[in-house]
């Protein structure tokens, strides 16, 4: 086999020395460096953030308690307030409600009274008309025949044939 | 015309150069060794160099791979292995754009010459061992005896385990010398028998060629892989003695 021609043994040994030395001198000095510490930065870099994105995720579940808590007591508060809101407006009404049948029972009951007391008014003033007037009439028709009783009389009968075709 | 498989992996000194006696001429092997370098090296200060955090798709490569060694190297040596990540991505990469560029057609594989595997090979065992000395001392001869071993057994189990450890290093290297060899071999022999078949025949061996092609380029990570795993794990076995560091009983 070619390999084992030992007269390039020499040659070989010696230049893969220098070889070797020499990447190994350059990767030393200017590659491995570099990459390592871009390798422990990126770790370093990756265990931050999952620490940080931890920390982030308790932060905002934690925020998420609050604001569940605060929306939920926001909650409990509008509905009192509607709650309230809804009894004060049927109380209003209820109030309202019978302050106008109380004003409007009293109107009625005012009318009433008054149209009583005009119908009894009108009827008196009839009843003294109608007597006058048919005084008059009968003195008219009768006045020398009669005596002062009979006209009492006659004209009474008159007045309540008229009184009773008014009441009908 | 018929040329051998193993003609690929001849060299000739093209510019002879000798420095005291000592024959360095620069040959076709060490070119490529020149282009592994340069592009290795272009590849990974320019990946290092744009240092974003959301990285494009030449960083996030680099990233990837520099990232796969280290985790390579945490998981087999812990964390004082990172004092090794240099050496050990330096010698992944260079094997790594080794076997890749070998696969263009015309170049040269240069892992797949023994000696260049099996300078890497001894350079990483001789460090394992100088370190286990250092780290442990002469308890570090210990490495020769497995933990739980019966007293009477030593002096068998010593030999054997004097075996598995020049194992290591001789494996280390052939084992890659071997895949990158066998891989343009048959490479070459499937060629060959493409050209030789003509057009009525040849399309069969072609196709094996394309397949084995792509077979190929998985190896050339995976030994790449493998080369650099061993290389940690002999390390490890350095720091740790018998695991001795990390679960004392």
């Amino acid at each position: 086999m070619p390999q084992f021609e030992s007269h390039f043994f020499s040659s070989l040994i010696f230049w893969e020395i220098v070889s070797f030395g020499i990447l190994l001198f350059i990767l030393y000095k200017y590659a491995f460096p570099g990459i390592l510490s871009v390798l422990e930065e990126r770790e370093k870099k990756i265990k931050d953030s999952l620490e940080q994105a931890e920390h982030h995720r308790s932060d905002a579940e934690r925020r998420l308690k609050e604001y569940e808590a605060k929306l939920s007591a926001a909650g409990k508060e509008a509905e009192a307030i509607l709650a309230a809101a809804k009894e004060r407006a049927q109380r209003l009404l209820d109030e309202n409600e019978q302050r106008l049948t109380a004003e409007a029972e009293r109107i009625k009951g005012d009318a009433t009274r008054e149209i009583e007391q005009e119908r009894r008014k009108a009827v008196q003033d009839i009843r003294s008309q109608t007597t006058e007037l048919a005084l008059m009439v009968a003195e008219k028709v009768v006045q020398r025949s009669l005596t002062e009783a009979d006209q009492r009389k006659f004209a009474d009968e008159a007045l309540e044939a008229l009184s009773k075709s008014y009441q009908r | 015309m018929e040329e051998s498989p193993l003609h690929q992996f001849e060299l000739e000194n093209w510019i002879p150069i000798s420095i005291g006696g000592l024959d360095i001429s620069i040959n076709k092997a060490v070119i490529f060794m020149w282009v592994v370098v340069t592009v290795a090296a272009v590849l990974m200060i320019m990946a290092g160099s744009s240092r974003k955090l959301v990285p494009g798709k030449l960083q996030s490569l680099a990233e990837m791979m520099v990232d796969f060694i280290r985790s390579m190297i945490l998981d087999t040596m812990g964390k004082e292995g990172m004092r090794f990540f240099p050496l050990i991505a330096t010698l992944f990469l260079f094997i790594l754009f080794s076997n890749l560029i070998g696969l263009i057609p015309g170049s040269y594989t240069v892992t797949s010459q023994i000696i260049v595997t099996a300078v890497f090979s001894f350079v990483v065992y001789g460090i394992s061992v100088v370190l286990g000395f250092m780290l442990h001392g002469a308890k570090f001869l210990g490495i020769l005896v497995p933990p739980g071993t019966p007293g009477w057994l030593v002096p068998l189990m010593i030999p054997i385990e004097i075996i598995s450890q020049v194992a290591r290093p001789v494996s280390l290297a052939v084992r890659l010398f071997a895949n990158m060899t066998a891989g343009h071999v048959m490479l070459a022999v499937l060629f060959s028998l493409t050209i030789g078949g003509g057009l009525l025949i040849g399309w069969l061996p072609f196709a094996f060629t394309v397949a084995i092609y792509g077979l190929e380029f998985g190896i050339a990570f995976i030994q790449a892989y493998i080369f650099s795993i061993l290389t940690c794990v002999y390390l490890g076995d350095a720091f740790h003695l018998h695991g001795h560091d990390e679960h004392a009983h």
